[in-house]
C-alpha cells in the first residue's frame, strides 16, 4: 500500500495529483471516504481515475464502481487522458442498452424494491472478493433513487461507507450536486469534501477542500486544470509557506546618482514598485538593476504581460543594456505571458518553480495592469500579495512595474490598490518646465532605510539611463506642472 | 412462506414487469405462470386448471381486458387488478368485473405479499 506518513499518526494515500496532495496535507487519509462534488464535465471522474491509477502504480488493488458510464467508455476516456488504468477492476452496474431497446423498463415496483438489493449484493461480493485498497464510486447520488426516502438513503449510505472502511478501503465518491437535489447529507457523512467549481467556465475550474476530518488543509480555492494527462491542481500560494535566511543587502543600480537617491539601492527580499505613466522608462529602470545584478553573476527574470520579448530586446539594444548577452549567459530570462495562458495560481507556481530551481534573485512583473488582465481568476490583490510575500521570504528582490493612466496631473502611486505591498516606491514623472518636457525620478517610500527627498532629472539615452543632480528650486512637482520658486513670487 | 404451493397467474403486457412479479411470487413460495397479452391469457385460461389467484396489470390493454377479468372471475379465480394510476373508472369497472381489489403501481412488496397471502388462504379454505 502506498501510504505516505506525515507528522500526524494517520496513514495517507496519494491522490495521484501532486497539487491535491499538497492541499490536503499529504493525500487522503487511509480507510476514509471523500466526496467530490461538481457539475457535469467538471473533472470528477478524471480525479477518481487518477486516484485509482496512483494505487495501481504502486501495486494496490483498485476498484471503480460505475453506476452511470459503461466500462468500455471509462477505459477509453482514461486512455485518451493517458491515465493507465489497466490494472483497475471495474464493476459496471450502469444500465446496458438493452434496458431501452428490449423494453427492460419496469414500473410494477419502485426501483428501491427491485434494484437496491441486487446492486448492493454485487458491490458487497466484489469488495469482499477483491479486497481493494482504493474504491471510486461514480456517482454516489445514483443510490438516492434506490432509497424510498431521505432517512433510508442516509442510513444506507452511512452503513455502506462503514462497510467499505471495515474492508480496508479508502473511498472516493462523486456527487452530481444541483439545486433540486442537494447533497448535504452526503457531505455530513463523508470524512472529506472537495468542491470542483466551473462557475466561471471550463477554463476557470477551481477546487476547494471544504471538509477534511483528522487533518489540516489549505483552505480557499485553487486552480484545477484538465490537461492532456488528466487533472493538474495548482495550490494557491500562501505567503507564510517559506522563509529562507538571507541578508537584506542593497542591490546597486550601477548608476551612482540613482544609488544616491535610493541611499544604496534596493534591498534583497523587498518589493519595489516603479510607477509612472506610459513611456516614461519604468521597464528600462527595472532592467538597469538586472543589468547590474548580471555583472555579479545573479539571475533575473522578467514576466512581461504586455510587451513582446523581441521588442524589449530591441529597446535594450538601443540604450546599451546588453540583454541579449545576459540571456546567453543565463543571467536574464524574459518570459512573455500570453493573455489568459495561465490562471493566477498556475502563474504563481511557474514563478515559484523558477526561483527554487534556478536561484533567481530578481523578479520583475511588467505590469500590474497586465497581471490583472492576462491571468485568469479574481482576487488579483490577494494573489499578487501572496506571490510577492513568498518571493520576499525567499530573499528575492521583486520589481513591480505599475502604469498610471495620467501622464501629468494629480499624483497617484498606483491605481491597482497594491501600494501597501511596496517596501520601496520609485516614481517617474513627466514634467513641463519652461515649455519643455522633462522626466523626473523620485523616491516616495523606502521601508529599510532613508532616501533622498528631492527629485532628480531622469533621462534615457543611447548610452543608458542618466540620473541628474537633485531638482531644487521647483515647487508643485507632484502636480506635473512645476514652477521655479523664483518665478512664482 | 405458504404451506401449500398454489399457482398464481400474472397477466400484463410489459415482459420485465412480469419477470419481476414472478421472481417476487417465487420468493414468497408461490408457483406462478404468466400471460403476456390477451391471446396468451385466453390460452392459459383454456389449458390451466389449478390457478388460485390472478394478478392483472391492465396497463396498455384495450377494453377486451375487462371481458377476460369477467372470465377469470367466473372460473372462481380470485382476481386483483393492477392499475398504472389511481382512477375511479378503473375502480368501478374492476369491481363490476369481479376484482377483489385495485392496486396502484408502484406496488409495495410488503402489502402485495399480505394481500396474496390472504387471498390464497381464502382460496385454499374454499376448497376444503
Amino acid at each position: 500500500m502506498n501510504i505516505q506518513t506525515t507528522n500526524a499518526p494517520l496513514a495517507r494515500l496519494t491522490t495521484g495529483i501532486a497539487g491535491l496532495d499538497e492541499i490536503t496535507g499529504g493525500g487522503f487519509i487511509a480507510q476514509r471516504s471523500y466526496l467530490v462534488r461538481g457539475g457535469p464535465g467538471s473533472g470528477k471522474s478524471t480525479l477518481g481515475l487518477q486516484f485509482l491509477a496512483a494505487g495501481v502504480a504502486t501495486g494496490e488493488t483498485s476498484l471503480f464502481i460505475t453506476l452511470e458510464e459503461p466500462e468500455a467508455r471509462i477505459r477509453q476516456s482514461a486512455e485518451v487522458r493517458g491515465i493507465n488504468i489497466h490494472g483497475v477492476e471495474i464493476l459496471d452496474i450502469s444500465p446496458g442498452s438493452e434496458f431501452f431497446t428490449d423494453g427492460d423498463t419496469y414500473d410494477i415496483f419502485s426501483p428501491e424494491e427491485v434494484d437496491r438489493v441486487p446492486v448492493t449484493n454485487q458491490i458487497v461480493e466484489k469488495v469482499k472478493t477483491l479486497k481493494p485498497v482504493r474504491v471510486f464510486l461514480d456517482p454516489m447520488t445514483q443510490f438516492r433513487y434506490l432509497s424510498s426516502d431521505a432517512f433510508q438513503f442516509r442510513k444506507q449510505a452511512l452503513s455502506f461507507l462503514r462497510f467499505l472502511a471495515e474492508q480496508g478501503c479508502t473511498t472516493v465518491l462523486t456527487s452530481e450536486m444541483n439545486v433540486s437535489q442537494p447533497d448535504d447529507d452526503l457531505q455530513f457523512m463523508s470524512d472529506g469534501v472537495l468542491d470542483i467549481d466551473t462557475g466561471k467556465g471550463a477554463s476557470q475550474r477551481t477546487i476547494a477542500v471544504t471538509k477534511f476530518r483528522g487533518s489540516d488543509f489549505h483552505a480557499g480555492t485553487h486552480t484545477l486544470k484538465l490537461c492532456a494527462t488528466g487533472i493538474d491542481v495548482f495550490p494557491r500560494l500562501l505567503p507564510i509557506e517559506q522563509k529562507t535566511d538571507f541578508i537584506y543587502e542593497s542591490i546597486s543600480s550601477g548608476i551612482p546618482d540613482l544609488d544616491e537617491l535610493l541611499q544604496g539601492g534596493i534591498e534583497r527580499g523587498t518589493v519595489t514598485i516603479i510607477t509612472g505613466p506610459s513611456g516614461v522608462g519604468k521597464t528600462t529602470l527595472g532592467l538597469q538593476f538586472m543589468k547590474e545584478a548580471a555583472g555579479r553573476g545573479e539571475r533575473s527574470v522578467i514576466y512581461s504581460f504586455e510587451e513582446e520579448s523581441s521588442l524589449m530586446l530591441k529597446r535594450c539594444d538601443d540604450i546599451g543594456i546588453p540583454a541579449r548577452s545576459m540571456i546567453k549567459q543565463g543571467s536574464l530570462q524574459i518570459r512573455k505571458v500570453e493573455p489568459l495562458q495561465y490562471s493566477q495560481d498556475e502563474f504563481a507556481r511557474l514563478v515559484r518553480e523558477d526561483v527554487e530551481k534556478n536561484n533567481t534573485q530578481i523578479v520583475m512583473l511588467d505590469s500590474t495592469a497586465g497581471f490583472a488582465l492576462s491571468l485568469r481568476g479574481d482576487e488579483m490583490q490577494s494573489r499578487i500579495h501572496a506571490l510577492t510575500k513568498y518571493l520576499q521570504n525567499s530573499g528575492v528582490a521583486v520589481i513591480i512595474i505599475n502604469e498610471v493612466s495620467a501622464v501629468t496631473g494629480d499624483f497617484q502611486i498606483t491605481e491597482a490598490g497594491i501600494s501597501y505591498l511596496a517596501d520601496n516606491v520609485i516614481f517617474l514623472r513627466f514634467l513641463e518646465v519652461k515649455g519643455q518636457m522633462r522626466k523626473a525620478i523620485g523616491v516616495l517610500k523606502k521601508r529599510l532605510g532613508d532616501f533622498e527627498k528631492t527629485l532628480r532629472d531622469f533621462e534615457i539615452t543611447r548610452y543608458g539611463i542618466k540620473v541628474g543632480k537633485p531638482l531644487t528650486g521647483l515647487r508643485g512637482i507632484l502636480t506635473g506642472n512645476p514652477e521655479f520658486e523664483s518665478l512664482s513670487h | 412462506m405458504y404451506s401449500i404451493s398454489p399457482r398464481v397467474l400474472a397477466i400484463g403486457k410489459n415482459g420485465r414487469n412480469l419477470e419481476i412479479l414472478v421472481a417476487f411470487l417465487e420468493a414468497q413460495g408461490c408457483s406462478s405462470i404468466t400471460a403476456k397479452g390477451l391471446s396468451a391469457l385466453d390460452e392459459k385460461l383454456k389449458t390451466e386448471s389449478d390457478i388460485a389467484l390472478a394478478l392483472v396489470d391492465i396497463t396498455d390493454f384495450d377494453d377486451g381486458i375487462w371481458q377476460r377479468c369477467r372470465a377469470i372471475h367466473e372460473k372462481g379465480i380470485r382476481l386483483l387488478v393492477i392499475s398504472p394510476r389511481p382512477c375511479t373508472e378503473t375502480q368501478t369497472r374492476s369491481t363490476m368485473h369481479g376484482a377483489r381489489g385495485v392496486l396502484v403501481k408502484p406496488l409495495v412488496m410488503r402489502e402485495l405479499s399480505a394481500l396474496v397471502r390472504a387471498l390464497l388462504a381464502e382460496s385454499a379454505a374454499s376448497f376444503q
